[in-house]
């Protein structure tokens, strides 16, 4: 597999970094080394950056020259930049799948011809990657799910969708983070917060993090929920070692 | 302190946007056409990322509890201050109980309103811009009120105005560089893109222009990947984007063209109907 990735500019004071185009845990890890790299190398010259599954964006600072800054990613000594290993973080996220808030785990049970036990059983068995955030504030695109889960979104989208519904879209799963409209079917819902502006910025999952679902019942739900209210919840984080 | 005594069209709270959060999920947000917001700043002599109003298509009407000093740069609106008409581009007193109405654009769309130290509006994550999830409120309406901010900035110049290119609103050839997709797809849909005149749609907002026109041209989807301000994107179905600033931080269509900054400030004023083309440059080597 090539490792080696392309340079491109991207807008007056953007450069746009690829990878091979396809969806794969180990190119995402070069993605997310890089861009670790980049930040600690060239901090005072840039802006952010933006990782995604093959690709990552450098917005450079005003006055910046994005062709300088290609000549200079050129010249970074290979070794830094590929097959560095780091230590990943496995955050364990608990779901009620009860119907209440399960609202289409039924259909999507009856459309797999499985039994929504099945659902369950298959959603909180795998391990999921956190490619990188987007879509909305704090959303992670999780890499990760069993082929017979997998479910086209919904024909009409729904107006709002609460925050904390976890749902699965195609050959994808996710959390919507905050309310917002969106098409994919919601198979359960999680009393935490993943992203919140009120007192200080949290943003609880980073690219690169491992997630696995915790199925918990509606009377677990509620105590945690009013641990969230009161800040006393602590969602269970392990170091994990690939 | 300012009341809102009309909210207009949709009149939101911007400054230069929210940087440092794009990696979270967070877009970028900020003045749809920063040229105009950094003049409004720069002739009352604030600090050019200073909390402005962002005016659109009918403006609101304000009520100024203390007398202070205002700049209002942007579309062609015919402001007037106590039914007194108000020039744009330049520094205006306005007496304490001031009564500041806007009216409709001859030309142009957004207008920008800068106060004396500026707004003192919600700040999150660094940023005054308004977006739903991230500040309280998404637009200005009816019924809120701000207070003005200290002045910190320069002491003022003594006949600060300025004039602006009418290019800025009426030039309808957009600068645009290739997108990180545009060599992917055939020559002849390359040649259509730019050389077909395209129409603003009226669905177009802060999030997104729509363009009709490019019939028979699209594009496959793509893994999702970064997008910004100014980036087109090409649909499956033909739909022709242009991300506005506050777009989406990744985004699964193909990354067409990309505007430059001065082609977004200029794109931003032009209304739904207006017909443009896009005029290809190349990156500084």
């Amino acid at each position: 597999m090539n490792l080696e990735p392309t340079y491109q500019h991207f807008g007056e004071n953007g450069v746009l970094i690829n990878w091979s185009s396809k969806i794969d845990s180990l190119i995402n890890d070069e993605v997310l080394n890089m861009d670790r790299l980049i930040s600690k190398t060239f901090e005072s010259r840039i802006i952010e950056l933006v990782p995604s599954y093959q690709s990552l964006a450098v917005y450079l600072k005003e006055g910046e020259s994005a062709s300088n800054f290609i000549q200079l990613l050129k010249e970074l000594p290979v070794s830094e930049t590929i097959g560095s290993q780091n230590t990943k973080r496995l955050l364990t996220i608990p779901v009620c799948y009860d119907l209440q808030y399960a609202l289409d785990i039924e259909a999507l049970a009856l459309a797999n011809k499985i039994t929504v036990k099945k659902v369950i059983e298959l959603h909180t068995r795998e391990t999921y990657k956190v490619y990188f955030l987007g879509f909305l504030p704090g959303f992670p695109y999780l890499g990760g799910l069993n082929k017979s889960l997998s479910t086209p979104r919904k024909s009409t989208p729904r107006q709002n969708i609460e925050k904390g519904s976890v749902a699965i879209g195609g050959g994808q799963t996710g959390i919507y983070t905050v309310d917002s409209p969106g098409g994919w079917n919601v198979i359960g819902k999680s009393p935490i917060d993943f992203f919140s502006t009120e007192s200080r910025f949290r943003c609880l999952l980073k690219p690169g993090d491992l997630v696995r679902f915790n199925s918990i019942s509606t009377k677990t739900y509620k105590r945690i929920k009013t641990e969230v209210v009161a800040g006393t919840f602590k969602v269970e984080k392990e170091a994990y070692y690939d | 302190m300012i009341e809102v005594v009309s909210g207009g069209l949709y009149t939101s709270m911007q400054d230069l946007g929210r940087y440092g959060y794009r990696r979270y999920g967070v877009p970028l947000s900020g003045a749809m056409d920063s040229y105009s917001a950094r003049l409004a700043n720069q002739l009352i002599g604030n600090f050019e990322g200073e909390a402005l109003m962002e005016i659109t298509h009918i403006g609101p009407v304000l009520r100024f509890k203390n007398s202070t000093e205002i700049a209002i740069t942007g579309a062609g609106f015919v402001p007037t201050l106590n039914d007194v008409e108000v020039s744009l581009n330049t520094r205006t007193y306005v007496p304490k109980d001031g009564i500041l109405k806007f009216g409709l654009p001859g030309y142009g769309l957004r207008a920008y309103l800068s106060v004396l130290g500026g707004f003192n509006s919600e700040k999150k994550l660094g940023s005054y811009s308004q977006y739903f999830g991230i500040t309280k409120k998404e637009t200005i309406e009816k019924g809120d009120s701000f207070v003005l901010k200290p002045h910190k900035g320069k002491p003022h110049t003594a006949t600060a105005s300025f004039k602006v290119s009418k290019n800025h609103f009426s030039s309808n050839s957009i600068d645009v560089f290739a997108g990180p997709e545009f060599r992917l797809v055939s020559k002849s849909i390359q040649k259509k893109i730019l050389e077909t005149e395209l129409t603003i749609g009226s669905e177009s907002n802060r999030m997104a222009y729509i363009l009709k026109g490019w019939d028979g041209v699209s594009a496959q989807e793509i893994i999702t990947a970064p997008v910004q301000p100014g980036t087109v994107q090409l649909t499956p179905s033909g739909q022709c984007l242009v991300l506005m600033r506050d777009a989406q931080t990744t985004g699964g269509y193909a990354r067409i063209l990309q505007l430059t900054e001065s082609s977004i400030n200029s794109i931003s004023q032009k209304r739904a109907g207006t017909v443009l083309h896009f005029k290809l440059i190349d990156y500084p080597s």
